[in-house]
């Protein structure tokens, strides 16, 4: 049996950023509360039968809002409702900025989330620039990531990562390069470096739309990511995934599960899951989801979904393909089917344009499987939908 | 008294948007032929096409019983005509059919070109016409305006015309008593030999062609043997009956009668519309006036889409002519698409409704490509070739000169687009013939255009002109020289057969500019650079590039949202399946039709 993880979802934030198309809202105490008890409540009645789970990521939003008091009941809740594995990872989203105001109560509350269990820690950096943060809707400063990552470290974090967004526009292939050397300097064991898109719904898609802003062309966004991917495996860093990074050892067991395959509960507002050969999103409407897990006596007969698909068998075999091409391993034919033989008789039409892609250079097909090459991985959509 | 007197045939003619098939609900639902709860809307017009569009293309004819105020029972029976420019044809052979026609005008806006067109098709037919004022319900309603541009305009008497709400069915009653009035019974000899006109007909899989008729002498009944007169072919009568409007059996029909005839024929060409039926053993000596032979003014070949089997895009076509006699297909080869067929129209609506057919009844993936007209070809040795695929035109040092079809427009407008109109004719080579106040505020164009600059845009250019308020009509008058070239596209310098057209030579630069411009927004984006090319022979006169794409990945996945992602590539792949691939490069099917919208107003 693979490992199982626990995705948990908090949807809040102070501010939404400009580029922000998560489920993510500014909201007041007292929903925070009922949130935390709704949320506790769906955890209790998503965990019947006990499932063992070896990693658990609490994310948002920005989970680092929550009090600690509330950050720990709900941890408590999941050590008391499942069968947490030895040797856990389990993960904490934070942004700078929430943690506290002085240094002490920063500490204070990182020390509490390594004292309730959590050990691995991703903090929202987005950039050095402080221009740029500004620009990006962050709400921190690039000293205020400095001395959180520091803090986190003297807290007993050993395995932190942070986040980069580049491609900002008005950002240069030389300021996204220096961002990347800045985070570097601060020796986390784990890098996310994400190319920043226009989602619809969003400030900068707006802007975008009406010329405010122009997008960093493909070009560019291009050349800047490989120069990362170089700078970073320059550094040590492992380029494991096509927008992660990690020191040996230090890959992200949770996301892992999001690429080849494996199951994970997830709880909280709009958080997705797969369980059972089901894939299923929770519902995305919060005074829907207060509504149905406000009262522990009397809480819904099945969770709730907006979504709920049951996976056949190509589907299984079809996600497996397009997550597993995202890591540096890629997929090999053995693990989806049982032969090379078998393997392109699902995907029979799909041969010959795959051939295409591995003739120009951007697909490795070889006797063991199918991995993208660097230059595969900026078309890599065009590729992944020859297999859905 | 003869039966005769108790019947009215008679048609309705309006404007697209004027109304005419709510009236003819109104009508069918007040002879109570129909249940209210089997109304649907605007019950004639029985192709989804047209109703989604509101417009009228093939013939219904219904007949309704209507107890007059004169305590008599009166047959009237109702002969629907098309309503596009593309069917003048049709039309006139229905309203040959009847004795009179009620002219509905929309009281809100007056008469309108196409209108006007009809109402001349009317008269030709020495047809009674009777005014009537529609969407008296509206408060912008202006009937005494509409009255005076019925009697300025047409030189009709419309003092008495009934003042009508289609909608509401205010005033049918009033409509009707006049209509029997006005209108004047058929003439005929139940007595005489067979003659009969064919004012439409359609294919029915179990019966075969079902034609409608008007009888103007004579009688037939199931088991005589019929004559088509102009084809020259004979069928035994399997059945005969009235339209109510669903089709019951009759024993016979005689002279002044409208009703259906079947005979196994098993394609609508054998039953053409204008065609007069005769009995084989006792012909009439004279057919009916009229007859035309379908005539395509409009060709576009029609290719399989990418994974799309030639012979179901075969078997559709060949069901689709079976009801149209218009319609006509003949084998072709593309380099660029393959095997294909090009096929002839009467118009580009003619043209739209017969590929939307295809996909939406068919459920066929094709590919149309740019329309064209026919052109003379004279040669150097004096032989003339009618060519309308571009890709066949004959090397040019070989050509003597082409010629091309001109047709006569007639634009109606308020005064305001008078100045909008002009510019846009002018630029598509127009010659205006005279222009006419036909009130203080409304005026009517006419001008000789190429057909080929008509069949593109030029009647969306002419609405969007004009805020909708302009109406067209045109007709085919001759043949007459142009400056013509071939103007070829290439992609990643690769000609696309397919994307040809025969331009003007004074705007070939323009439009293979507009052309090239127009691929760039619409092709997708490469591994590589593609350029593309438009050319007159070997001179390049436009080019353009598609710039190398480099970028094509999400970079999050989303907290585990697996199935987002899935929903991402999905619609990627469907985009994909309506691609063509040409040599290296990959072309959206849309690109073909879409070059064809180039704005002229730019």
């Amino acid at each position: 049996m693979p490992s199982k993880g626990l995705y948990i979802h908090i949807p809040f934030c102070v501010k939404k950023c400009n580029y922000c198309a998560f489920l993510s809202f500014n909201a007041d105490d007292k929903t925070k509360q009922d949130y935390v008890k709704a949320l506790i409540n769906e955890i209790k009645l998503k965990s019947a039968g006990r499932p063992s789970v070896e990693t658990i990521y609490i994310g948002g939003g920005t989970p680092s809002v929550l009090k600690v008091s509330q950050m720990r009941d709900i941890l408590q809740t999941v050590f008391e409702c499942l069968d947490v594995k030895p040797d856990p990872e389990i993960t904490i989203e934070v942004n700078p900025g929430t943690l506290g105001s002085s240094d002490e109560s920063i500490l204070s509350k990182l020390k509490a989330y390594r004292e309730m269990g959590f050990n691995r820690l991703s903090m929202g950096v987005q950039s050095t620039d402080n221009n740029r943060l500004h620009f990006l809707g962050r709400i921190h400063s690039a000293e205020e990531v400095e001395r959180d990552v520091r803090l986190a470290g003297k807290a007993g974090f050993d395995n932190i990562n942070l986040d980069l967004i580049f491609s900002v526009p008005g950002e240069s292939k030389a300021d996204a390069l220096l961002d990347a050397r800045h985070l570097i300097k601060l020796k986390p064991e784990h890098i996310s470096c994400y190319s920043l898109q226009m989602e619809e719904g969003t400030p900068f898609y707006e802007m975008a739309d009406n010329g405010d802003i122009i997008e960093v062309t493909d070009e560019e966004d291009r050349e800047t990511y490989h120069e990362i991917c170089r700078l970073l495996k320059g550094a040590g860093y492992e380029h494991y995934e096509i927008s992660n990074f990690a020191k040996p050892g230090f890959r992200s067991r949770h996301n892992s599960l999001y690429w080849d395959m494996s199951e994970y509960i997830g709880c909280g507002l709009g958080a997705a899951g797969f369980e059972g050969g089901v894939r299923y999103k929770n519902v995305s409407d919060i005074e829907e989801y207060l509504r149905a897990y406000s009262d522990e006596d009397s809480l819904p007969n099945k969770p709730l979904f907006d979504e709920e698909n049951v996976n056949t068998t190509f589907d299984n075999i079809s996600e497996a393909v397009f997550t597993g091409l995202r890591r540096k391993e890629g997929i090999s034919y053995k693990e989806l089917c049982k032969s090379e033989q078998e393997f392109w008789t699902v995907f029979a039409d799909a041969k010959q344009e795959a051939e295409k892609f591995a003739e120009s250079g951007c697909l490795i097909m070889d006797r063991r499987g199918l991995r993208l090459t660097e230059k595969g991985i900026d078309i890599s959509n065009q590729i992944m939908s020859l297999f859905v | 008294m003869s039966y005769l007197n108790n019947i009215r045939n008679f048609s309705i003619i309006a404007h697209i948007d004027h109304g005419k098939s709510t009236l003819a609900d109104r009508l069918i639902e007040k002879t109570g032929l129909v249940e209210a709860r089997d109304m649907k809307e605007q019950y004639l017009d029985n192709m989804d096409i047209e109703r989604e569009r509101g417009i009228t293309i093939k013939l219904q004819t219904t007949r309704l019983l209507y107890k007059a105020n004169d305590g008599q029972e009166y047959i009237l029976n109702l002969i629907d005509t098309p309503g596009h420019v593309d069917f003048n044809y049709e039309v006139s052979r229905s309203l040959a059919a009847c004795d009179g026609a009620v002219l509905v005008v929309d009281a809100t806006q007056g008469v309108e070109a196409q209108t006007l067109g009809n109402v001349y098709l009317a008269l030709d037919e020495d047809l009674e016409i009777l005014p009537v004022l529609n969407k008296m319900d509206l408060d912008s309603a202006r009937p005494e305006d509409a009255r005076a541009e019925i009697e300025d305009i047409i030189g009709l008497d419309a003092s008495e015309a009934p003042e009508i709400s289609a909608k509401t069915g205010l005033g049918i009653d009033e409509m009707l008593e006049k209509l029997v009035e006005v209108i004047p019974p058929p003439k005929g000899d139940p007595d005489g030999k067979l003659k009969a006109l064919i004012f439409d007909s359609y294919y029915d899989s179990y019966k075969g062609v079902v034609i409608y008729t008007r009888i103007f002498d004579g009688k037939v009944k199931r088991g005589d043997i019929i004559r088509m007169m102009n084809t020259g072919k004979n069928y035994e009568v399997t059945e005969v009956g009235y339209c109510i409007p669903g089709m019951i059996p009759a024993d016979e029909l005689k002279a002044g009668e409208v009703g259906y005839i079947c005979g196994s024929i098993k394609q609508v060409a054998d039953a053409r519309v204008g065609d007069t039926i005769t009995l084989a053993d006792n012909p009439t000596e004279e057919p009916l006036k009229g007859y035309k032979k379908a005539q395509s003014m409009v060709y576009c070949g029609i290719f399989p889409a990418e994974g799309e089997k030639y012979e179901n895009v075969k078997d559709a076509l060949e069901k689709l002519q079976v009801n149209d006699a218009a319609f006509n297909f003949e084998p072709e080869n593309s380099a660029a698409l393959g095997y294909g067929y090009r096929c002839g129209f009467l118009g580009l609506l003619h043209m739209d409704v017969i590929t939307e057919r295809l996909s939406r009844e068919f459920d066929l993936d094709v590919i149309t490509t740019l329309p064209s007209v026919v052109y003379k070809v004279v040669m150097k040795d004096g032989t003339v070739l009618d060519i309308q695929n571009p890709s066949n035109l004959p090397d040019p040092v070989e050509i003597d000169h082409i010629e091309e079809p001109i047709v006569k427009a007639e634009i109606m407008t308020p005064n305001d687009y008078v100045g909008s109109i002009m510019t846009l004719c002018q630029g598509r080579r127009g010659k205006m013939l005279d222009m006419e106040y036909l009130t203080k505020t409304r005026v009517q164009l006419r001008y000789e255009l190429p057909l080929n600059e008509v069949i593109y845009d030029f009647f969306d250019a002419l609405k969007s002109r004009t805020r909708g308020y302009a109406s067209l009509d045109y007709e085919f008058v001759r043949y007459q020289p142009a400056k013509l070239v071939k103007l070829d596209i290439l992609l990643n310098r690769e000609l696309i057969d397919a994307l040809s057209t025969i331009v003007p030579e004074e705007s070939a630069q323009a439009k293979g500019r507009g052309i090239c411009e127009k691929l760039k927004e619409i092709i997708p984006r490469h591994q590589f650079e593609v350029p593309i090319q438009a050319a007159i022979g070997q001179k390049i006169v436009a080019r353009e590039t598609v710039r190398a794409y480099r970028k094509d990945v999400l970079a999050k996945c989303y907290g585990g949202d697996v199935s987002r992602k899935k929903k991402l590539l999905e619609k990627q792949k469907a985009g994909k399946k309506r691609m063509r691939q040409f040599g290296t490069v990959t072309v959206p099917q849309e690109a073909f039709t879409e070059v064809l919208k180039l704005d002229d107003a730019k």
